[in-house]
């Protein structure tokens, strides 16, 4: 049974990293490390599995689990069954809502992209070191992400930046003026194009995207930012 | 049933992300079992109340893991028979006190160079004052039966109290003890030994993962920012928000730099030096070292005392 458990969390973890489920859960950097993580637990197993064969075969009596160690190898396998049946399927918006939008300032930036090839994350950091709207406005804008909410203001186009898990994902956002009759859905992920503008929010000026062309796109395969 | 979802998600973030800093963990606790049988040198690790304690968060920079890594560690120390403090002053200065940690504190706050000194500093301090509290108890209120009794095993007869005897000779003088002849343990037993220590921490690990997520999840992390100004409220919101999050101490500088510009020094400081020692997915490893009681101790010593530190940069700094 500690086999098959420690080969159970193995098979988490590898099969994690190969099908591309991690892209939605850590940051990139730890990819690496949780797949060959998988790996030594698969060859760990192998060997518990063989070892136990040999106690098997031998003479004597095999050595009795206690309970809580039985206990622990029940929970173990039934969790690492339940994370291998039922992926993460997170949602975007409900994340965002609980965490502090605030990135802090950002420091200069050191170059920056053309408009049109700017990510909404580029924006964002942009629009964070230099503050200023009517250096944008007329810009052109072409960036994708999903639609949260705001409670007292138009839906915005967001992502989420990871630095460790998804425990800490920090929403980004850019306020968006959607075309009139049009309202997206919560955690709908689409592909604006418009260009910035400035207008007036809570007496101060802000940059905000006119959105133009909007198209329905699918959860990209790395949804999360680093 | 969305929320479920992204509780469902979040946990496996945490766990997923935890796991591999677990193996890492129990692998140098493996690998010291079996290159120092016995353990004679952790015998031989200093006792003294202030020396120990320093002399286990030194170790930190030679065994660099996250708090989950150093977990089943610090157990070999203890299981090993290292002095108590010692062993305590590892356990919780450890996680800030090593390389990784340090580095990644710098490059995420490459601009606050008072941060990179008050962080370990204050980990530090916070265990020395853990390892002082605790030893107060005795060993057999404090420590977990199953290691205590596996501490008992490595520590000669001689210090070993007369009422927790199980062997020996009532009245005798204690002869002294024999020249340790300790053989290296197969292989073959380090391995069945390392795997079981794994399953054991997972499934307490998988426990402290469920709690984190549910509460994040249920609890809108709003609420723990919004008192962000306010000097005594800005530090215990931080507080409870690295005890909430659990993420690990090589990361958790990352995640402060997102509310660095929202709270006051005091606060992020309280952040980044309680986060490592006590929080939910902790809770649970923590299990297989101290009693119940001892780990209540171990938090409400750690949160007064995070706060007064907290409280004590904002009124030096603000």
């Amino acid at each position: 049974m500690r086999a098959l458990a420690l080969a159970l969390w193995g098979a988490v973890l590898l099969g994690s990293t190969l099908s591309g489920r991690l892209d939605l859960l850590l940051n990139g950097v730890f990819h690496p490390l949780v797949g060959l993580s998988g790996v030594a637990l698969l060859v760990l197993a192998g060997l518990v599995l063989k070892a136990d064969r040999d106690l098997a075969i031998g003479p004597g009596r095999r050595p009795s689990t206690p309970r809580s160690a039985q206990l622990a190898i029940g929970l173990s396998i039934a969790i690492a069954l339940l994370v291998l049946a039922i992926p993460p399927n997170p949602s975007f918006s409900d994340l965002a809502a609980n965490r502090p939008a605030e990135l802090g300032e950002e420091a200069e930036l050191s170059f920056v992209l053309p408009p049109a090839q700017r990510t909404l994350t580029d924006w964002v950091r942009l629009l964070r070191s230099q503050p200023d709207p009517s250096l944008y406005a007329g810009d052109p804008v072409r960036i994708s992400g999903f639609v949260w909410p705001q409670d007292n203001d138009q839906p915005q186009l967001a992502r989420l930046l990871v630095r460790c898990c998804l425990a800490d994902a920090t929403p980004v956002g850019l306020p968006v003026r959607w075309p009139a009759g049009q309202k997206p859905r919560a955690d709908q992920w689409l592909a604006v194009q418009g260009t910035m503008a400035m207008e007036e929010h809570n007496g101060q000026a802000r940059s905000v995207v006119m959105a133009e062309q909007i198209r329905p796109i699918p959860r990209p395969r790395r949804p999360l930012e680093p | 049933m969305e929320r479920l979802a992204t509780a469902w998600a979040i946990f496996q973030g945490l766990l997923i992300e935890a796991l591999p800093f677990l193996l890492i963990g129990v692998g140098i606790a493996s690998l010291a079992r079996w290159l120092a049988p016995g353990g004679a040198w952790l015998r031989k690790l200093p006792r003294d109340p202030l020396l120990g304690p320093l002399t286990g968060a030194a170790l930190g920079f030679a065994l660099p893991a996250c708090e989950c890594g150093n977990v089943p560690v610090a157990r070999r120390l203890l299981a090993g028979g290292a002095p108590l403090g010692t062993a305590l002053g590892f356990l919780f200065a450890a996680p800030v006190l090593n390389p990784i940690v340090l580095a990644s504190t710098w490059a995420a706050f490459p601009n606050q160079p008072w941060l990179l000194a008050a962080r370990p500093a204050g980990a530090l301090l916070l265990a020395l004052l853990l390892a002082s509290v605790l030893r107060l108890l005795p060993e057999t209120a404090l420590l977990d039966p199953v290691l205590l009794e596996e501490r008992r095993l490595s520590q000669p007869l001689a210090a070993v109290g007369l009422l927790e005897r199980r062997t020996g000779l009532v009245g005798a003088v204690s002869p002294p003890p024999l020249p340790a002849k300790p053989t290296r343990p197969p292989l073959q037993e380090v391995l069945q030994h390392g795997s079981r220590e794994f399953l054991d921490l997972a499934a307490l690990l998988v426990l402290g993962c469920i709690i984190a997520a549910a509460v994040q999840t249920l609890l809108p992390r709003s609420w723990l920012l919004a008192v962000g100004e306010a000097p005594t409220l800005s530090v215990l919101s931080l507080m409870l928000l690295a005890v909430v999050v659990s993420v690990c101490s090589s990361v958790d500088a990352f995640l402060a730099l997102g509310f660095a510009a929202q709270v006051t020094p005091g606060a992020l400081l309280a952040f980044l030096v309680l986060g490592p020692v006590v929080d939910l997915k902790l809770l649970g490893l923590f299990r297989v070292l101290l009693q119940p009681r001892a780990i209540a101790i171990t938090a409400a010593a750690a949160t007064v005392a995070v706060l007064v530190l907290g409280q004590w940069v904002n009124l030096v700094l603000l």
